[in-house]
């Protein structure tokens, strides 16, 4: 039988991150990925002429050289940082709502502000208040909680304690009375699935924080690459990489880790296991009942599942700017409802009611398709439970009907986009769950509700060995899944230690 | 964050009544055992076991073998795609992709349509070994050669050459099955009469329904043929086609057929994004291919060490895919043309030669990843599997 100090299931972000951090330590890791490629949602697939961006829009926390944010120390320290090309994005975004608004934003906070005042000059002081909370309620949590502050109090963390529990939208309306800039300003609650109603407004000021300070940033050759970096990173550290062979079981004995056994029956040893697989697969599929405390379960049922994605993939046969499209990251909204888009993501159709983001890359990287094309992502967020009820039959056709109804949408604003595609992908809540083997393909693990959070389910072992990266543990997102994994490797190398 | 901490903040009191009701009230996860691989195994199953259940004689070289499931019912698929088939012969465990000649609408079964290769180790076993009551292992339905209504405009024209009429044919007998409201012409170009596959049939469906039309193309007829000759030429297709604007192209067949009618096409002024292509393997005789390194002979060999030790010699002219399969080394595979990247896998030292074209991700290509059905050893190589 194999031995490895630690065997890591799924190569995700969090999963690569885990074994990387762990290889370049000098441990004997074994990363398990049942796909033949690394990456999990940070993955690309080829169609004609045409590499194709899966999953990864505007990647946060990176910051430039001179002004890193978290993320680069994290990539810096794992070595793929000089492996990798990063471009930073012009706009934070552009967001079009047809007849009503149509504005792009800049990643600065002055310019940002500005142009809000400056299309919403009714409302100006409330935009200046409301990004002045957002960067003093972050500092708060920063110094509560990046530089870990032993000793939290209300007396040195007064917004923090005010605001941790709040909803986005409770602080919106209090702000500001013109819905249609309350719509302008938070469109990014749907990075994380939960309109304001419900988004905890930490998370919010936490995103905008993010992107403002640190910039959105585009990879070249787009989040595969990152996820082949860290894959050579951890074959060039000695940490052995195994794709096309997931994990079939966890062996736990006496409430703690001894084993794995993959795929193809082999059983590997270890005390240690990170697991990058959903929560739900982690304790339900691969660990025997009888060795899952209650306690996990009990803890599950704060939770719901998140959901999927609708996505057109489309390889154009024009430039962008023949198409109208000008920006990397476009919101399109045909309302100011975000309460009725969410609902709308509980429904299979997609029309004018549903929220989509249409995001372009060449603007920003030439090399982002063959010169004289484009590749756009057309996305929006839908619960994977009505896939799940369609008979495998009607499947394509149901496939077609939406792609095309989302498009009709996209070309409001983008009117000649279908007559220039040269390449189609759709990919449904049933392509999420067929590639990343998550329940009904959600893809931001559990609905991100403050009863969810890890304020309330922290991240720690209920088996002694066994570890958990990625967004079902935690946020969704690149930038805190890859933080995940290299959390859980630490974890890990301490108990190690004692 | 400690709980004492979090007991603090304001707002506490409501989120600790919704966690107590989400105890009571919240989903209970473990009905999910099983769920995901179950749905994604009703349409999208790993492997698929097959009977042969009937075998028809096509053309002297050519049968098409009906495949019955074993113990499901058969995932639904798009008229165009292909199933691989997994087999073991001679002691090599090989794969081949095989577009599904029969029509979506029939569920009972799936029809592959086997054309006799020469000294082809897979078609001389299908064809001479295999028979009926016998059971094979396939994929599930792969592929991206089919109409999309997207996209694709409701009339399209079909450019087969030889065994590539087997897409072809599930298309035409879905839109004359169903009564779609879509067209259908299709040329057909073989070297003689005697090797085309389903002559009747299409000509019969060509005569029956106005929205097919069947135009084959003989390269070398013999005396009492009346039908086109030669090859199929953009001159060919407009004259029959006359308005090309509002119609879709579909090409299947052999390198031959794409080295001279995508051409054609591209002279009549059909923008690249009105035909789609299908593959049809790798390329023959590699060592003919553009860009071959003229030092390397087609007859040399190169040392193949694996990481745990294995070694073997490898022809150059052979894809390595095909050289580890002969060395008992199993690499996943689908399409063997390339395109579908199961069979990647990392180039530590060594060079292969890779036909251009090649759809590798950026990336893999810059962490010397290839796909090993279309790399072929024109040195000495490590590798990793």
């Amino acid at each position: 039988m194999d031995r490895y100090d630690v065997v890591v299931i799924g190569a995700g972000n969090g999963g690569l991150t885990a074994a990387a951090t762990l290889a370049r330590r000098g441990i004997n890791v074994l990363l398990l990925e049942r796909h033949n490629i690394p990456g999990g949602c940070a993955t690309s697939f080829c169609r004609g002429r045409f590499e194709f961006e899966v999953a990864l829009h505007q990647l946060s926390g990176l910051g430039l050289p001179e002004k890193p944010g978290p993320l680069r120390g994290i990539l810096d320290q794992l070595g793929v940082t000089g492996k990798l090309e990063f471009v930073p994005m012009t706009d934070l975004y552009h967001i079009t709502i047809p007849g009503q608004i149509d504005l792009t934003l800049k990643p600065d906070r002055a310019a940002m502000t500005a142009e809000l005042q400056k299309h919403f000059p009714h409302e100006r002081e409330a935009i200046e208040s409301y990004i002045q909370l957002v960067y003093d309620l972050f500092s708060q949590v920063l110094g509560a909680f990046f530089f870990r502050d032993p000793e939290v109090t209300r007396g040195k963390y007064p917004l923090y304690f005010q605001y941790a529990l709040k909803n986005t939208q409770e602080v919106l309306d209090k702000h500001f009375k013109d819905p249609l800039l309350k719509s302008v300003i938070s469109p990014y609650w749907v990075y994380m699935g939960l309109p304001p109603k419900y988004m905890s407004f930490v998370d919010m000021t936490a995103m905008l924080f993010a992107y403002l300070e640190f910039i959105p940033f585009h990879i070249k050759g787009g989040s595969q690459a990152l996820s082949n970096a860290l894959a050579d990173t951890i074959i060039s550290s000695g940490g052995t990489v195994r794709f096309n062979c997931g994990a079939q079981k966890i062996v736990v004995e006496d409430g703690k880790i001894r084993g794995v056994i993959t795929e193809n029956g082999e059983e590997v040893s270890t005390r240690y296991v990170v697991s990058n697989a959903s929560k739900i697969t982690t304790y339900v599929d691969l660990i025997d009942k009888e060795h899952v405390p209650d306690k996990v379960f009990e803890e599950m049922q704060q939770c719901s599942l998140s959901q999927s994605g609708f996505t057109i993939y489309l390889g154009l046969d024009c430039e962008p700017q023949n198409l109208g499209i000008t920006q990397s990251t476009n919101f399109i909204l045909c309302h100011t409802d975000s309460d009725l888009a969410y609902e709308r993501m509980k429904v299979i159709d997609i029309d004018e009611r549903d929220y989509m983001l249409l995001s372009c890359f060449n603007l920003i990287d030439p090399d982002f398709s063959p010169p004289g094309t484009s590749q756009a992502a057309l996305v929006t967020l839908k619960y994977g439970e009505p896939w799940l009820r369609i008979p495998p039959s009607q499947y394509a056709r149901e496939k077609y009907r939406v792609a095309d109804s989302m498009l009709q949408v996209a070309e409001k604003v983008f009117p000649s986009l279908r007559d220039h595609i040269e390449e189609i992908e759709i990919g449904t809540p049933l392509t999420h769950m067929r590639y990343l083997g998550t329940q009904k393909g959600a893809i931001y693990g559990f609905d991100h509700y403050l009863k969810s959070s890890t304020l309330f389910i922290p991240n720690k072992p209920h088996i002694e060995g066994l570890y958990g990266a990625g967004g079902w543990v935690g946020y969704n997102g690149f930038q805190t899944t890859l933080e995940s994994g290299v959390r859980a490797a630490k974890a890990i190398l301490k108990d190690m230690k004692s | 964050m400690k709980k004492e901490v979090v007991e603090q903040l304001d707002g506490y009191q409501e989120i600790a009544k919704d966690i107590e009701l989400a105890r009571k009230y919240g989903s209970d996860f473990t009905s999910e055992k099983g769920a995901v691989a179950a749905y994604i195994n009703r349409l999208h199953p790993a492997r698929l076991r097959l009977r042969v259940s009937d075998i028809f004689v096509e053309t002297p070289s050519t049968k098409t073998l009906r495949l019955v499931a074993v113990d499901r019912t058969l995932p639904p698929f798009q008229a165009g795609q292909y199933l691989s088939l997994f087999m073991e012969i001679g002691g090599i465990r090989t794969s081949r992709p095989y577009s599904i000649s029969s029509q979506p609408n029939q569920t009972g079964y799936y029809d592959i349509t086997v054309k006799r290769v020469e000294q082809g180790l897979v078609s001389t076993y299908l064809l001479d070994s295999v028979g009926r009551g016998d059971e094979l292992v396939s994929s599930g339905p792969e592929g991206n050669f089919f109409f999309n209504p997207i996209v694709h405009k409701k009339n399209m024209v079909g450019i087969a050459g030889g065994s590539g009429i087997t897409p072809f044919v599930s298309m035409i007998r879905e839109i004359t099955d169903r009564g779609l409201d879509r067209t259908m012409h299709l040329f057909y170009g073989n070297k003689t009469d005697e090797d085309v596959i389903f002559h009747e049939e299409l000509t019969q469906l060509a005569k029956r329904f106005d929205n097919i039309s069947y135009i084959p193309v003989i390269e070398e007829p013999a005396g009492a043929y009346t039908g086109a000759c030669g090859y199929v030429t953009g001159g060919l297709i407009r004259d029959l086609m006359g308005d090309i604007e509002d119609k879709s192209f579909f090409i299947c067949g052999p390198q031959g057929l794409y080295d001279f009618c995508l051409p054609e096409l591209e002279s009549l002024g059909i923008p690249r994004r009105k035909v789609r292509q299908e593959m049809y393997g790798a390329p023959p005789n590699i060592w003919q291919y553009p860009g071959w390194p003229e030092n390397v002979d087609k007859d040399y060999t190169f040392t193949v060490k694996l990481r745990d030790g294995r070694q073997f010699e490898a022809k150059a002219s052979e894809s390595l895919l095909l050289a580890l399969e002969r060395n008992k080394v199993v690499v996943p595979s689908l399409c063997r043309s390339g395109e579908c990247s199961q069979c990647r896998l990392k180039i530590i030292s060594g060079k292969v030669f890779q036909p251009a074209g090649v759809p590798v991700r950026k990336s893999d290509a810059r962490f010397g990843y290839v796909h090993s059905c279309v790399s072929y050893p024109i040195e000495d190589l490590e590798i990793l599997v």
